[in-house]
């Protein structure tokens, strides 16, 4: 059973094999070009695994659009130490769901992709840290590993090609943090999941103070699809600069919500009307977060753009992880504001004064303010707390609370005024003595 | 790589090594970047924000705690886009901050007052409802106050960095994360209370000071903590003639921020219910109140009257009275009682160490060179447990330096966690044990060699062949017990020594001769216990004791003079590495004498000339006549530590090292003064183990 | 002679002026105070003897903070100060004053510990009868200073319901 129904505007590269009986099996992954991609990568030199990405222009699907090749690169070649392959399967932000799909479909597909990496940088070992709410995939990504090593993909001397590579699967405890690739690191070294400093970057002191190459799951598994088909292939896909396809995560008010491959630089508008059949019930569209929760809104008539990390960019918001979340005309701004901001009190891990203190705040004054009890200081006072977080807290958590935020101000002010003076809430009853 | 590093501060060249923080590199120059979670020595948080800094050519400001200085680069740290990150930082701070500051014990010394007042914010705009935890109490010196706590981290750092405890952790995550105890709900620890004096803001405070005072109500006197040897300057506040607190609030000792339970809280014996404040004299086979003039007249009486006869005296001085009371009653006993039965309680062999290393100089090591030795080596001791600042130098230096620690012990210590090498041994064989690490200290650039009571008599000189043959520059130190152990062996109070390690002409009694001689006319202990498990086998000597409290010895006396504590009197200690303190009184209790005034009267009414008894005079005669003796007086004056130098000629030895014996005090005993503190008697980990022997404790078997 | 009747009549006129005065007088208001007779009254903002000041549930209001004393020009306050507990609770914050003494001697009236009190614990009342042949006495203690506590509120303060902790 598929998640979603497929959409003929869908350029298959990555999620090629959904759908196809028992996807997860290596025999299925064997069948359909499988481990190819690595046996051509274990004749290449490192350098040129690293060029060919670097042609394909890849760009980290996590969220940043940090260049992969130029990532792989960064990791000291010549460093005695042992080096690192963890892939970042902590999948917490609202709104974007590919990663499961991805290991629940093709979980072979992410071990190719990692071996790959290893032999790019030399690198022996890898782990998968997976979401503590992922429970079932963390059961599925071990039976693929144990599948892989009974048939020789992983273990000692891969295939006869003198490679050694080991993968293990490590699990969350259920922090939005850990999804930061330090944090990460600290918790799968089993501390408690904060921030580490920067610089030394995972690249250099990653994982038990060893270099470490650190990518989302998406990353790794367009990798064997760049190899295999040649990196310019890949970035032909895409729009300069941003390479290949994308999963995109179509959530809300739409007729057929779903996660669809689509090339890079796909317009955003024929994404929600073509794509994902329109807006539910014929409404109007209001806002689209177009990359995850952590990203400022899109109006409606901001919306005809292309998806891809610079354009995006150049519209003040950001393509993050590919999460796309429509909201149609019925929608209270205020309340998707405060819903997010819930998110990011709650996740919040506490290490930085203006991540803890505003995030909270933020969070009781939205409250207080969409249940009627706003004061004209209050609008300017929202934006001003969280432009007071932007960019001055430790890690990037602070910022993804504070940019949407400002953006919800800025671009509905109107619908925040509406809230003044004691008025209830224009869409819905809200329950004025229920304040958390 | 260039050996400094150029940049420009709010218009100030500065030059720093390359690597330097730069707040850091800004204090140099005077300018001071406001932090909470900074703090020198411990690892970097950057989790307060507070030190925000514009530099030129980056997007954001920095944090000036993390950033390392780089050619050329120009920092502001006071501009106007600055001092608003900082106001926005204070204001998100105080969102939840309970502003209970008139009954918080850090008003009036709150980092985040000050930082307020400086910074603003001082008008909230927060209407929400605060988050509330109610305060706990997780040890009989350690309250919490979660709500005021602004998560900087500092105690979590000092306790698992700097004292290697580990006993503080941070729960639960956002804004209601908090710092909790490694017992869920209480500490087990050192109780040192290092994470009450680094808090910058009132979230941790002491059971002991707690409510009592504020603090501009205080008087503050810098002195040197009356228990271990290491010598730890400790800062006595005191209120109406009480010591309410004691801290290292200057930082100014040779421990820096470092002090242990005892030098923080164990001050409480100098106001005990106990503590003796008249003179006690036997009248009717009863211990009856007297004058002081009375008792001063008995003792004098019947001591004139034994040295006229011809009679034996047996003279027993203090582990902790200043080196000018010592110095004076060797002077008492040799010049004005005629005699040389005198000595106290000997915990270490300093005299064979003086003597196997005479002539010699640079061999002494300081308390400071443990912290920059590249390696050192512990002989039988459990440092932690019965030197904590040494231990906590030692700890530091392999933190900051990565230095090389070796042990060889009885059984585990904690600096095993860290050391190099750890060698176990039996009771004994320490010196036949350190032929195995030969070829790895040999390999080190320089070594210090700190080793206890199992290394005495001939075994010391042996330590310093091993030492001489290992071919690298080594230093020493003979570790003794209590705050003034060694000035007492530098003073003379030795049967066979006099001050300055002086060989005397008919070596006298030592302490176990004088319990057992059934002749002994006049037993005179002076700040001593010894016969808390011995027996005085002269049933009709007259006994004299200068106590705190009515000791065993002190109830076995015919006359008990009450004695001033070391925080009431002024004059010098000696630590463990041979540095003189200035003691200087903090307080005053009613109807005790110090020791020194004490003798003094004495020779005065026995008509015998020793002198003025001021301890400047003392001082004076002391820093002329005893050798090594002749420190800076600048330097103990202004607070400072001058180590004596007492190595220069071989020193008769006394060929009896079964005397010397350790008491195997741990971090919460201190002999018989340890048994007059509430606090050392109050913690759970009362009284301690030495080397892990003692079975895991009640409380961690739940 | 015209001369006399003239004298007699405007001593007349004098005299009726003077006692017209007198009369006015006597029918107008008195404004003299009959201290000691009748006790003083005084203007609302009058600086007299402190009261410490009790709060709606009879605990003192005194967190023994110091301020008072830290403000006083002519050092006239001490305080000494102990926690509250479950069993005896005096304050509504978690410490109290012990011991609050105010030497009469020295304080001038200035009203700037009034000025600092964080918990408008000490206010200024409108006692004013402390002269004393004995300096000694002029030491007031917390127990002359107290805003009386009524019988009910004397009960509270003792057992106060649980959970009762006055916002500092």
């Amino acid at each position: 059973m598929l998640y979603n129904e497929p959409s003929p505007l869908e350029v298959k590269v990555l999620s090629r094999r959904f759908g196809l009986p028992d996807s997860q099996s290596i025999n299925t992954y064997l069948a359909h070009e499988g481990y190819q991609a690595f046996r051509k990568a274990a004749a290449m030199t490192p350098d040129d695994i690293i060029n060919e990405v670097k042609i394909s222009s890849l760009r980290g699907r996590g969220g940043a659009g940090f260049p992969t090749g130029m990532k792989w690169s960064f990791v000291p070649r010549n460093s005695p130490k042992p080096k690192y392959i963890v892939v970042n399967a902590d999948e917490s932000e609202p709104g974007t769901c590919k990663d499961r799909l991805l290991m629940e479909y093709d979980p072979h597909q992410l071990i190719e992709g990692m071996m790959i990496a290893g032999l790019a940088v030399d690198a022996h070992t890898g782990y998968i840290y997976i979401r503590g709410e992922y429970r079932y995939l963390i059961n599925l990504m071990d039976r693929a590993i144990a599948e892989a090593y009974e048939r020789g993909y992983l273990g000692k001397n891969i295939q006869g090609t003198g490679f050694d590579f080991d993968v293990y699967t490590h699990t969350g405890a259920g922090a939005y943090e850990c999804g930061e690739e330090s944090a990460l690191l600290e918790s799968l070294e089993g501390k408690r999941g904060i921030p580490r400093i920067r610089p030394p970057f995972p690249a250099v002191s990653g994982a038990f103070q060893c270099p470490t190459v650190l990518n989302n799951v998406e990353t790794y598994c367009a990798v064997p699809a760049i190899i295999r088909d040649g990196g310019a292939a890949f970035a032909a896909l895409g729009t300069p600069k941003n390479g290949g396809t994308r999963l995109f995560c179509l959530s809300g008010h739409v007729n057929r919500p779903g996660v669809y491959e689509l090339p890079m630089g796909f317009n955003l508008l024929r994404m929600i009307n073509e794509v994902g059949g329109g807006v539910r019930g014929g409404k109007k569209l209001k806002a689209v977060i177009p990359g995850g929760s952590s990203c400022p809104v899109l109006k409606a008539e901001e919306c005809d753009l292309a998806m891809d990390f610079d354009t995006v960019a150049q519209a003040k918001s950001m393509l993050g992880s590919g999460g796309v979340v429509v909201m149609d005309e019925d929608t209270c701004m205020v309340k998707a504001a405060l819903r997010i901001m819930k998110f990011y009190a709650h996740e919040s891990c506490g290490w930085c004064i203006p991540c803890r203190e505003g995030t909270i705040w933020l969070r009781k004054l939205l409250d207080r303010f969409h249940a009627g009890f706003g004061q004209q200081g209050d609008i300017p006072l929202i934006g001003e707390v969280a432009k007071n977080m932007l960019g001055r807290t430790f890690c990037p958590l602070g910022d993804a609370a504070a940019m949407p935020t400002i953006s919800f101000v800025e671009k509905f002010y109107d619908e925040f005024e509406a809230h003044l003076d004691g008025k209830p809430c224009p869409y819905e009853e809200v329950n004025r003595f229920a304040l958390a | 790589m260039a050996d400094s590093v150029n940049l420009t501060i709010d218009g100030k060249a500065v030059q720093a090594a390359p690597g330097t923080l730069v707040i850091d590199a800004a204090k140099k120059v005077g300018i001071e970047i406001p932090a909470f979670c900074y703090w020198e020595g411990l690892t970097l948080q950057a989790a307060c924000r507070m030190c925000l800094v514009e530099v030129e050519r980056m997007p954001k400001l920095m944090t000036a705690c993390t950033l390392t200085v780089a050619e050329g680069m120009v920092v502001r740290t006071e501009t106007p886009l600055v001092a608003e990150a900082r106001k926005s930082m204070l204001e998100f701070v105080l969102t939840n901050h309970p502003l209970d500051c008139p009954v918080c014990d850090k008003g009036g010394e709150c980092e985040l007052q000050d930082m307020t007042f400086r910074y603003g914010a001082g008008e909230g705009r927060f209407d929400e409802m605060k988050v509330h935890v109610d305060e706990k109490q997780w040890s009989p010196v350690v309250y919490f106050d979660a709500p005021r706590c602004i998560l900087c981290y500092r105690c979590v750092r000092i306790c698992d960095e700097g004292m290697g405890v580990d006993a503080l952790g941070v729960i639960y995550r956002g804004v209601v994360s908090e710092i909790a105890p490694n017992k869920e709900d209480h500490l087990q620890c050192d109780e040192c209370g290092m994470c009450i004096d680094i808090c910058p803001v009132g979230a941790l405070t002491s059971g002991m000071y707690r409510y009592r005072t504020r603090p501009w109500e205080m008087e503050h006197t810098g002195t040197i903590c009356a228990h271990c040897s290491n010598g730890c300057k400790t800062t006595l506040g005191t209120r109406n003639g009480q010591i309410i607190r004691g801290n290292n609030r200057d930082k100014s000792g040779i421990n820096g921020e470092f002090l242990c339970i005892k030098g923080r809280y164990a001050f409480d014996f100098n106001s005990h219910p106990e503590r003796l404040q008249s003179p006690l004299m036997r009248i009717g086979g009863k211990l009856e109140p007297v004058s002081w003039s009375r008792a001063i007249g008995e003792v004098a009486r019947r001591f004139t009257e034994i040295r006229e006869r011809g009679g034996r005296f047996g003279v027993v001085g203090s582990n902790r009275t200043s080196n000018e009371e010592n110095y004076y009653l060797q002077k008492f006993a040799r010049q004005g009682l005629g005699t040389n039965n005198i000595d106290h309680r000997r915990t270490g062999d300093v005299p064979a160490l003086i003597d196997a290393l005479a002539g010699r100089t640079g061999v002494l090591a300081t308390v400071k060179d443990v912290y920059t030795a590249k390696a050192s080596l512990v002989i039988g001791s459990d440092l932690a447990q019965q030197h904590p600042l040494l231990a906590y130098q030692l700890r530091a230096n392999w933190r900051h330096h990565q230095s090389h620690t070796y042990t060889v012990t009885r059984g585990p210590v904690r600096e095993d966690k860290y050391s190099v090498h750890g060698v176990r041994v039996e009771p004994g064989a320490e010196l036949g044990a350190l032929e195995s690490l030969r070829d790895q200290l040999k390999a080190e650039p320089e070594l210090v060699i700190l080793f206890g009571d199992a290394i005495k008599g001939e075994a010391v000189r042996r330590l310093v062949e091993f030492g001489d043959s290992l071919g690298i520059p080594v230093k020493y130190i003979c570790l003794v017990d209590y705050s003034n152990s060694r000035g007492a062996v530098d003073m003379g109070l030795l049967p066979h020594l006099g001050p300055g390690y002086q060989g005397v002409e008919n070596p006298g009694m030592s302490l176990p001769e004088m319990l057992a001689a059934e002749d002994l006319d006049a037993f005179w202990v002076v700040g001593a216990n010894p016969l808390e498990h011995n027996k005085l086998a002269a049933d009709r000597a007259f006994v004299v004791v200068h106590d705190l409290f009515l000791t065993e010895t002190a109830e076995r006396a015919d006359v008990v003079f009450p004695a001033a504590s070391a925080y009431e009197k002024n004059g010098t200690v000696t630590n463990v590495c041979g540095e003189v303190q200035h003691l200087r009184s903090a307080v005053q209790t009613m109807g005790v004498k110090t020791d020194l005034e004490i003798l003094g009267l004495l020779s005065k009414e026995m008509r015998i000339n020793l002198g003025m008894w001021t301890p400047e005079s003392v001082l004076r005669e002391i820093r002329q006549t005893v050798r090594g003796y002749n420190v800076a007086l600048p330097v103990i004056a202004a607070g400072g530590a001058a180590q004596s130098l007492p190595l220069n000629g071989r020193v008769t030895l006394d060929s009896r090292p079964e005397l010397i014996q350790s008491a195997g005090d741990t971090l919460f005993t201190s002999g018989t003064l340890g048994r007059y503190s509430k606090t050392l008697l109050s913690v759970l980990e009362y009284p301690g183990v030495l080397y892990g022997e003692a079975a895991e404790p009640e409380a961690d078997r739940r | 002679m015209a001369s006399k009747i003239q004298d007699a009549l405007s001593s007349a006129a004098a005299l009726a002026k003077g006692m017209g005065v007198t009369l006015k007088e006597m029918m107008s208001p008195t404004i003299t105070e009959d201290y000691p007779d009748v006790p003083p009254k005084f203007q609302e903002r009058y600086r007299g003897v402190h009261v410490l000041q009790r709060d709606e549930n009879g605990l003192e209001k005194c967190v023994a903070c110091f301020l008072c004393s830290a403000n006083c020009p002519s050092d006239c306050i001490y305080i000494e100060a102990a926690e509250n507990t479950d069993s005896l609770r005096i304050s509504g914050g978690e410490r109290y004053a012990r011991i609050y003494n105010i030497d009469y001697s020295r304080c001038i009236f200035c009203g700037y510990c009034v000025e600092a009190c964080p918990t408008d614990a000490i206010t200024h009342g409108h006692g004013f009868e402390i002269a004393s042949y004995d300096t000694s006495t002029l030491i007031w203690r917390k127990e002359q200073l107290l805003a009386p506590a009524s019988p009910r509120e004397t009960q509270t303060a003792i057992n106060p319901p649980p959970g009762v902790r006055s916002p500092v």
